[in-house]
């Protein structure tokens, strides 16, 4: 079963007369469970495709179906709320609200998604213990470490069970052992719960950890392997 | 909404000192701006009391040509029907007959131009109610002087102190010179020997009340006679002799300068009247309502020969003075509320900018703006509210204070201030609009600063405000 169906999406930036296509005619199909990376050099378009298939960009040309459902004719309120009943997002840094608590940052996104107080309060404490930050429910965002705040994010990200989740880069600020237990955690939790992840990086740890990597050049894919390393 | 308001109470303590900074500013401005226009506006009140109510009168009838020629030719007829149909409408506390003239006031080495007010002496106790302002005891050089031998010096220091002032009762004098109940016995002496024999004046009194300083001034007392000489109906002459019955001492002090008391019989035969006056003064119960009042009065003297003026029209430099000190103020308070307009619009823009990020975030994984607006917005209100409730909180004992002990100038400038006419005394204004009003004035600037938030948050791009852009 196909989540993602990306059909010919193009994205142009015109600055200074000057055209610039970050993404350019890219066709993409994700199915329920992978676990894919997106990888390429720098300015190649990564973050510029997460951002249209997570529904915060919207793109020049192409389609974006979401469970067979075209996104891209949704206006921003619409988008708002299809991006907190639908996906998750692990952002590179500042995830995480700082005057709430890791279990009240989770325990938020969920009340606004229209879960009942008491799923709320099973799935809060079963996925932040899942993420090995049992002890911590209670922290805020500036007592943790970093690792620990991304950890409360991948929490957050995948509470509800969302379609998909995106995450852009989101190890760039970690040393090399965090973003291994990250990875570990995401691999985990992805097998364990079946969540789809989508993720871009730059990191060769993290390409290796993938089960599927989509390579981007110049805005096109250029290549799409299923990770035999593994 | 819980989340709503937990958030946004827990960002107001983000930036502990920025939240303190602000809320101050609001704190002081409002107690400034409270405690400012509560000492104005009891200074008008206190200003209109001594001049409006206990002379003047809010309201008063006259013959339509008196205002702008205030001669005695322009008097109108008087009847007790006319006063009891005044006295009928609703909202009049007390009318009161009387006739105003100039004359001059002699006693032989010294004159000086008097304000001849004809009254009732019955009916005028509501009124101006010159009894109770009669002088009994009377510091003078006089007095100290023969209380030298008699005293201990500190009194005679004392007294000194209160030379030329004088006092309507001897409890009065006896607190001005920190009598205690031991000693009586000088307390008595000095009573004894400033005493004053003031009197009132009977309904059909040949004699005359005259003001304090007008007494000092003419250095008169009771039992002397004093001359006056003036100008009567239609061009007599009018003069007589007429014996001084006691001293007022009057609390505007332009009219203690000048005054001078006598009963309507009296000024009739003296003026060449008969059965005239040239105003019937008027008190009102509720001060709010005088122009409400005024209309009717006007409407039931429609067709008389008569006018009805209001206190503004009657002392209008009582009333633009009134005006242009309020509106300084006013001014003022303006200029002080920009400021922390700016104050807590820099708090705005700097809390803004700084979570920007934290914004695009929280609307990417599918906050609604609208939910983010609500929480800046609290959070703009909880940090006025604190400010402004704190700033009526502490203007409370104050102004209860002002109220209670008003402000009483002495010295130089309680001698300046007399001397221009006015009275040194400062009371505050007890509570009323202007107390709530700043705190409203706050409350509606804050929203208004917060259209700059709600602006940026409904125009904000997820992804820039996450780049940072
Ligand atoms: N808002 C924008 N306006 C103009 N050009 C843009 C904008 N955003 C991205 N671009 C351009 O689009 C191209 C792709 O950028 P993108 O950020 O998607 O690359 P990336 O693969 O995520 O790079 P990195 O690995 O450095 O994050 C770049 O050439 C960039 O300059
Ligand atoms: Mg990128």
């Amino acid at each position: 079963m196909n989540v993602i169906e990306v059909e010919n999406l193009v994205k142009a930036y015109t600055d200074l007369a000057l055209e610039v296509v970050a993404v350019d005619h890219v066709n993409l199909t994700v199915k329920k469970g992978e676990f894919t990376a997106i990888v390429g050099p720098s300015g190649s378009g990564k973050t510029t495709l997460l951002n249209m298939i997570g529904g915060l960009d919207k793109p020049t040309s192409g389609t974006i179906r979401v469970n067979n459902k075209d996104i891209t004719q949704l206006n921003s309120k619409e988008l708002i709320n299809f991006r907190l009943h639908n996906i998750g997002f692990i952002f590179q840094s500042y995830n995480l609200i700082p005057v709430l608590t890791a279990k009240e940052n989770v325990s938020f996104i969920m009340e606004m998604q229209g879960e009942n107080r008491k799923t709320v309060d099973e799935r809060v404490s079963e996925i932040l213990t899942a993420v090995g930050l049992g002890d911590r429910m209670n922290s805020r965002p500036n007592q943790l470490s970093g690792g620990q705040q991304q950890r409360v994010a991948v929490a957050r990200a995948m509470a509800s069970r969302p379609q998909f989740i995106i995450a852009d880069e989101p190890t760039a600020n970690l040393d090399s052992k965090t973003t291994e237990k990250l990875l570990d955690l995401m691999e985990e939790l992805n097998e364990k719960e079946n969540i789809t992840f989508l993720f871009s990086t730059h990191d060769q740890r993290v390409v290796n950890k993938a089960r599927r990597i989509v390579v981007l050049e110049d805005g096109k894919v250029v290549e799409d392997n299923e990770n035999i390393k593994q | 909404m819980k989340d709503i308001i937990k958030i946004a109470w827990r960002n107001l303590w983000r930036n502990r000192r920025r939240t303190i900074i602000t809320a101050s500013s609001i704190f002081f401005a409002i107690f400034f701006a409270i405690v400012m226009r509560s000492f104005q506006i009891g200074t008008y009140k206190h200003m209109v009391k001594i001049s409006i109510e206990s002379y003047l009168g809010y309201l008063q009838i006259q013959n339509p040509d008196y205002f702008d020629d205030p001669s005695i030719d322009n008097v109108f007829e008087f009847t007790l029907e006319m006063l009891e149909e005044i006295t009928k409408t609703v909202n009049v506390k007390v009318a009161v007959p009387r006739i105003e003239s100039f004359a001059l006031a002699s006693t032989g080495m010294l004159s000086k131009g008097v304000m001849l007010t004809g009254i009732s002496p019955e009916k005028e106790k509501e009124m101006s109610n010159p009894e109770q302002k009669l002088v009994h005891y009377a510091v003078t050089d006089k007095a100290i002087e023969h209380l030298q031998q008699k005293i201990k010096p500190d009194v005679i220091e004392l007294l000194k102190i209160h030379n030329n002032t004088s006092f309507s009762s001897a409890e009065k004098l006896a607190t001005a010179l920190d009598f205690q109940t031991e000693d009586s016995l000088i307390l008595q002496t000095v009573l004894a020997q400033t005493h004053v024999a003031s009197g009132y004046l009977s309904e059909n009194d040949e004699g005359v009340l005259i003001s304090d300083r007008l007494s000092k001034y003419l250095k008169v007392s009771v039992g002397d006679s004093i001359i006056l000489i003036g100008q009567g109906y239609q061009g007599s002459s009018a003069a007589g002799i007429y014996p001084v019955r006691g001293i007022v001492k009057l609390p505007s002090p332009e009219l203690d300068n000048k005054l001078v008391y006598m009963t309507l019989g009296n000024i009739n035969t003296f003026l060449g009247l008969s059965e005239q006056v040239t105003s019937i003064a008027i008190n009102i119960e509720n001060t709010d309502e005088m122009y409400k009042t005024e209309t009717v009065l006007k409407q039931t003297f429609e067709n008389t020969k008569t006018c009805v003026k209001n206190w503004e029209e009657l002392s209008p430099a009582l009333k633009q003075q009134i005006e242009s000190d309020s509106v300084s103020g006013i001014l003022f308070l303006v200029i002080l509320y920009v400021i922390i307009f700016f104050g807590i619009f820099g708090t705005l823009l700097m809390m803004i900018s700084e979570r920007m990020r934290e914004f695009g975030i929280m609307v990417a994984i599918g906050m609604k703006k609208f939910k983010l607006v609500l929480i800046v917005v609290m959070e703009m209100l909880f940090l006025s509210l604190i400010g402004i409730f704190a700033g009526m909180a502490a203007s409370v004992p104050v102004i209860l204070y002002g109220y209670y002990f008003p402000v009483k100038l002495t010295g130089e400038i309680k001698d300046m201030m007399i001397e221009l006419g006015m009275d040194p005394v400062f009371p505050f204004a007890w509570f009323g609009d202007y107390f709530y009003i700043q705190g409203v004035i706050v409350f509606i600037m804050i929203l208004v600063a917060c259209i700059y938030p709600v602006r940026t948050i409904l125009k904000l791009n997820a992804i820039e405000a996450i780049r940072g852009k």
